[in-house]
């Protein structure tokens, strides 16, 4: 059997001389690089722990203290109740539990001004005003306040806006801004009812024609027919009114259709219009 | 399991026994020596790294052979050893007759190439080839013979005789 020429020729191929050493080397240092990070995580995994330990027994201590503190206080109030309960009871109902506000809006109608005008009553707190009091807002974008909104003079009725930072259980504070002194809108019910409309329609049934013809009642209203009346439908698209429609004697029974712009309320109207002026179908 | 200093001396005794026929292997696959040594570099890390339990040197050694063809042929698909166009590698200092035979191998498909070359070179029969490849042992035999066949084109010879590669 010959020898295979392909297995002499491959064993001939060179390679590296040093191929194994090399190989060798590069291995031992992947080896090492490997040992390293091996070495180097225990260690971060054993600190992140520490850290953890030390987190939990700061967090317990915290906690174990604070659930002291609340259980020392607690049981010290409750052997103060114990002791003289009624007495703090009507302590605390004797005092309110705030006394004061940094700011409160003063807001409402005057009910009183003193003889020197500078001091109002709104609600059950006087209110003065003095030199320090601003006037209208002082903000940048508000507008300059107007006289009817801002009156100089503070009068009984007036509606009134404003703060005090002063402690309004003592019943009288000075306000440190006033927005508003407008006087209040007028009653409106004391305005005279509108008494007409513009225009009434007049439609019914024809109960009364007076002897002249020119009037008839419709309900209670009694109606003139003068010349100025307009008879029929006018505008541009109007059809011609017809003599069954529009007849030309009122009587009693007819169906009347039309309006005024006078008073109802008087009783008696002169017809603007009649539009339809019809005997009723049998 | 090896402790670390075992595992370094069975990495030795690899590297001494089969890092000359992993080198040949992957010379086949890749027709280049130098990618073809740090192809093997590669499956010695591979081995250091993964660590892995063999029931004999002969289980070894096909590992060492199965690693050694993926890995090589991992180098052919990536895009720097395709888009590369490398100098042939000299083998004027081989004899005539050798030199024509390994060019002639060389250039057959490779997936001709690695059975003759594992037959011829490393000695494995078709079922041990088929095994290594992870392919049935026909067609191994099919891949030799037209191996063969390509060769006897290229080669020569008579028509009874049969060609020695």
């Amino acid at each position: 059997m010959k020898k295979s020429v392909y297995k002499s020729a491959m064993s001939r191929v060179k390679t590296s001389e040093n191929f194994k050493e090399e190989t060798y080397r590069k291995l031992m240092s992947e080896t090492e690089k490997t040992k390293q990070t091996n070495i180097n995580k225990p260690n971060q995994k054993e600190s992140i722990k520490m850290e953890n330990v030390m987190k939990r027994k700061i967090t317990g201590w915290t906690v174990g203290i604070a659930a002291c503190a609340v259980l020392s206080i607690s049981i010290f109030t409750m052997s103060q109740n114990g002791s003289s309960p009624s007495p703090q009871a009507s302590a605390i109902a004797s005092k309110p539990p705030i006394l004061g506000k940094v700011a409160v809006n003063i807001d409402g109608v005057i009910s009183e001004v003193s003889a020197d005008g500078k001091s109002f009553k709104v609600g059950d707190l006087w209110v003065t005003v003095t030199d320090q009091t601003a006037l209208g807002s002082k903000e940048p974008t508000a507008s300059a306040p107007s006289e009817e909104l801002l009156q100089k003079e503070f009068k009984v009725g007036n509606i009134v806006s404003g703060y005090t930072s002063q402690d309004v259980a003592t019943g009288k504070v000075t306000a440190d801004v006033i927005y508003n002194n407008m006087a209040p809108q007028k009653d409106v019910a004391a305005k005279p009812p509108i008494k007409g409309k513009a225009a009434v329609n007049i439609e019914g049934v024809i109960t009364e024609v007076s002897a002249d013809g020119a009037a008839f009642k419709v309900g209670d209203l009694w109606v003139t027919v003068t010349p100025e009346t307009e008879l029929g439908i006018g505008g541009p698209t109007a059809a011609e009114p017809s003599e069954e429609l529009l007849q030309k004697e009122f009587k009693v029974g007819n169906i009347v259709s039309g309006f005024t712009t006078e008073d109802v309320s008087t009783g008696k109207v002169t017809a603007d219009v009649i539009y339809n002026n019809m005997v009723p179908q049998k | 399991m090896y402790n670390s200093l075992e595992l370094n001396e069975s990495v030795r005794q690899a590297l001494d026994l089969h890092s000359q026929s992993l080198i040949k292997i992957a010379f086949a696959y890749l027709k280049n020596i130098a990618d073809a040594e740090e192809v093997t570099q590669e499956v010695f890390l591979a081995y250091l790294q993964k660590r892995p339990v063999f029931a004999s040197s002969e289980h070894e050694k096909a590992w060492l052979i199965r690693t050694t063809i993926n890995k090589s042929k991992n180098m052919l698909k990536t895009g720097w050893f395709k888009s590369r166009n490398p100098v042939p590698e000299d083998l004027s200092y081989l004899p005539k007759e050798e030199s024509e035979v390994l060019q002639a191998v060389l250039a057959l498909d490779k997936k001709y190439r690695i059975p003759i070359h594992l037959h011829y070179y490393e000695g494995y029969s078709i079922q041990e080839i088929a095994a290594i490849m992870q392919s049935k042992p026909a067609t191994v035999g099919t891949w030799l013979a037209r191996g063969r066949f390509i060769l006897k084109e290229k080669i020569g010879g008579l028509e009874d005789e049969e060609i020695c590669i």
